[in-house]
This record gives C-alpha cells, structure tokens and sequence, in this order.
C-alpha cells in the first residue's frame, strides 16, 4: 500500500515536472534580475509595513467588536441575540471584496459622507473580522466550565465583573489561537485592498512591476514577503499555542 | 460564471489536495517534505496575490497564450488543493487509531480497511470543514474580477458604472453572495452541531 502510494506520488511528480521544463521559457529564465527589485528595497519593505499596519488595526477593530458582539449574543433578550446573527450571517458570507467595493461606491450615496480609500478598507475589514471574531468568542464563552458562572452568580458578582473577571480572561486564553489565525488570515486579505489602490504591498508591487516592465521579479519577490512574514506569524501562533497548552497543566 | 469556476477549481483542487495529502501522510521523506512545503507555501500566501502572480507572470514564464479564465481556474485550483490537503488529512487523523488496528487485527485486508474503515468515518468527519472551505472558495472567486474575468463582482461594477447605479447592483450582488453561500454556513453549522453530539468531542 504505502509501496503503492509513494509510486503515485513519484509519478504524478514526474509528469508536473516534465511538463514544467519543457515548456519553461528559459531565454526569459535566464534573464530574470532581481537587481531592479533590490533598488526599490525600502518601498517594499514600507509597502510591508503599511500591510501589517492595517492588518493590526482590522484585528484590533474586530477584537472589540466581536467581543461586544459576543457578549450581546449572549443576552437573554432574543431580539438582540438575532441581530447579532444576521450580523455575523451577512458579514461571513459576502466576500471582503464586495463589502469593499459596496463600502467604497454605495455607501458615500447612501449616507453623503465620502471615505478615502484607506478608511473604505479599514471599515470593510472592521465589519468582516468583527463578525468573524464574534464567531470566536462565543465559541470561547461557550467553552468556559459552566461551574464558573454558577459560582460567580452564587457570589453574588454584578453584571460587569463577572464578564471582566470570571468569563472573558477564561475565553480569551482558550481562543488565542483562532485568534491569532484569524489575525494572519486578515493579513492576507489586506492584499485585497489592492483593488482599491492603499499603498499596501501588492498596490505598491504592481504599481513597480507596471514602472519597470519586470512583473516576474517584482511580484515574486512580493509573494515570497507574504509567504515570509505569514510563514513567521502561524510559526509563532504554534509556538503560543504549545506554550499555553503546557501553561493548563 | 462564478459558479463554473467555483466548480472547476475545487474538482483540480480536490485532485492536487489527494496527491499533497497522500504525500503528507507518509509522516517522513521526501514526500512528507514536498507536500508539506508545497502546503505551507500555497496556504500563506494571500489568494490576491497568487491569481496575479498566475495571470501576469505564469504566461510569460511559459510563452502560453492563457485566457484570464485558464489563469484565475489555475490559481482557485492551487489555492484550494493547499487548504483541501488539510481538510483530508485532519479527517483522516481524525479517525479513532484503535478502529484501523481493530479491522487490521480481524484481518482486513488494507484496501477494504480504507474503503469500509478510515474513509467513511474520516469523510463524516470533514464535511463540516469541506463545506466550510467551499463558501472560501466561492468568495475568493471575487477576486478574479480583479483579472477581468466577467464574473459577479466584475459584471456588477460594469453595468454600475454604466447606468450610474452603484448603490443597486451592489447591494444585488451582495445579496446574490450571501443567498449562494448561506445555505452552505447553516448546512456546516448544523452538521457541526451533529458532529459534535454524536461523537462527543
């Protein structure tokens, strides 16, 4: 069986391969130079920088949205358990891109106020991660031992502490790592923000490789950065995530 | 249009997810190393940049005439063997250990222990996270608009544009979105829900 497999494996390989040397173009191959990238080095890298930022900032918006959504959603009242719902329903199932472009186009008409393209994407990614986030906290809130609030309510804790004190420190150590995951995704999306052209990393990739005629170099160099960077971020999000799991016992 | 593709990429990739999976699960080697690289690199790697990657650069690595469509199928279709190689592996994990060496033990054949064994238990055990990953796929297929691919997104900022209309075609679309996946989220919450109750994880 496991002889079986690995002759699959090896043949389905094989066949990719000849077909990508075949038909590789290798005059162009071996032009490549990656010299033109290195000049434009500090953009990039700034580029990077400004993709993290907004990252943060939606991760940021959607923590305490979602958080505020979460608890809502665990009200006793259930016209505002079923808001929160339809929140969460209508924000997880449209993709990024067209509340982006909704954010962008409709939304000035509808209300009159005009939005730069950086503040379109920052509230498109808010409303995505806050709803995504909320998902994750109730779960979190779900996971905290029941025992925890019967004892805080037997104590006779008002409202307020017993959210601060008791559930939520509880919740967030178990959901730090859908959190820390749902944080690279959202680092990924902000390559979506493109479309609306916020000097991010892929708007300022495309806009060199458009600049210098060498969009090979220039765009692999760009996704070889994601790939880094998220590469170093899920990395770090196992290494949180044995820590804490050796931090229960 | 969006649908076409959403199909015709998660049919390669559910074929490029079986190799990287079947690679994967050899545990050690250069299989394991292959896959597992090849896993990582399509899964960090934002979809934006991938469907341009495929569409400006792939055709001139290659001296290949693509079509926009060839380009975006491409890409959806590596994008969703990463994610879908995971899915099967987790559900294959998943199975009890205890349930492979009981059929071993009664001396079952290996093809008949997958077939009637690991995968129909592993199979009950990722749909969830299938059904999950499909309303990913469908929502990264916006993306493609971004290529100029005549799907939803692409088509609705068109005729916004000219009839001056934004505000209705953009919330149609919208709408359009969130009716085509929805039936999938409430299917994968329910079956969770199911999951869950049944075998008491």
């Amino acid at each position: 069986m496991k002889m079986k497999a690995k002759l699959v494996f090896w043949i389905g390989l094989a066949v990719l391969a000849a077909i990508v040397i075949y038909h590789l173009n290798w005059d162009l191959v071996r032009a490549l130079e990656f010299s033109t990238v290195w000049e434009y080095r500090e953009v990039m890298v700034w580029a990077l920088g400004m993709s993290l930022m907004i990252a943060l900032i939606a991760t940021a918006i959607g923590l305490v949205v979602g958080t505020l959504l979460a608890i809502v959603s665990q009200s006793s009242l259930p016209i505002l358990r079923w808001i929160v719902v339809i929140y969460v329903e209508i924000f997880r199932n449209t993709p990024i891109l067209v509340m982006l472009i909704w954010v962008h186009f409709a939304l000035p008409i509808l209300t009159g106020f005009t939005t730069t393209a950086f503040q379109s994407g920052l509230i498109a990614m808010g409303l995505q991660s806050s709803a995504y986030f909320s998902e994750i906290v109730r779960a979190g809130i779900g996971a905290v031992p029941r025992g925890q609030w019967e004892a805080a309510l037997a104590l006779g804790l008002p409202l307020r502490p017993r959210w601060t004190e008791i559930v939520l420190p509880q919740a967030l150590r178990i959901i730090i790592p859908p959190l820390a995951n749902l944080a690279i995704s959202l680092f990924k999306a902000t390559s979506i923000l493109s479309i609306l052209s916020i000097s991010e990393l892929m708007t300022v990739s495309t806009r060199i490789s458009n600049f210098t005629f060498k969009p090979i170099e220039v765009l692999t160099v760009a996704a070889c950065m994601y790939c880094i960077v998220g590469y170093l971020m899920s990395r770090g999000t196992l290494r949180l995530e044995r820590h804490l799991r050796e931090g229960e016992r | 249009m969006t649908v076409i593709i959403s199909t015709v990429s998660l049919g390669f990739g559910v074929i490029i997810g079986l190799i990287a999976c079947l690679g994967k699960l050899m545990e050690r080697g250069i299989e394991y190393q292959l896959a597992t690289n090849f896993i990582d690199f399509f899964r960090t790697i934002p979809e934006m940049v991938l469907i341009f990657w495929v569409y400006s650069c792939l055709p001139l690595l290659f001296d290949l005439r693509l079509s926009a469509e060839t380009c975006g199928i491409l890409a959806l279709s590596l994008y969703s063997g990463a994610f879908l190689a995971e899915i099967f592996r987790a559900g294959i994990l998943a199975v009890p250990r205890e349930q492979i060496e009981g059929a071993l033990a009664l001396g079952l054949p290996k093809i008949p222990v997958w077939r009637f064994v690991i995968l129909p238990q592993a199979i009950r055990r990722m749909m969830p996270a299938f059904v999950n990953f499909l309303t990913e796929l469908i929502k990264a297929s916006s993306l493609l608009s971004a290529i100029g691919i005549t799907e939803l997104v692409y088509q609705a900022s068109t005729l916004g544009a000219q009839t001056f209309r934004y505000v209705e075609f953009l919330s149609a679309i919208a709408l359009l979105y969130f009716l085509i996946i929805l039936p999938f989220s409430l299917y994968s919450r329910r079956s969770e829900m199911v999951l869950v109750r049944r075998t008491g994880q």
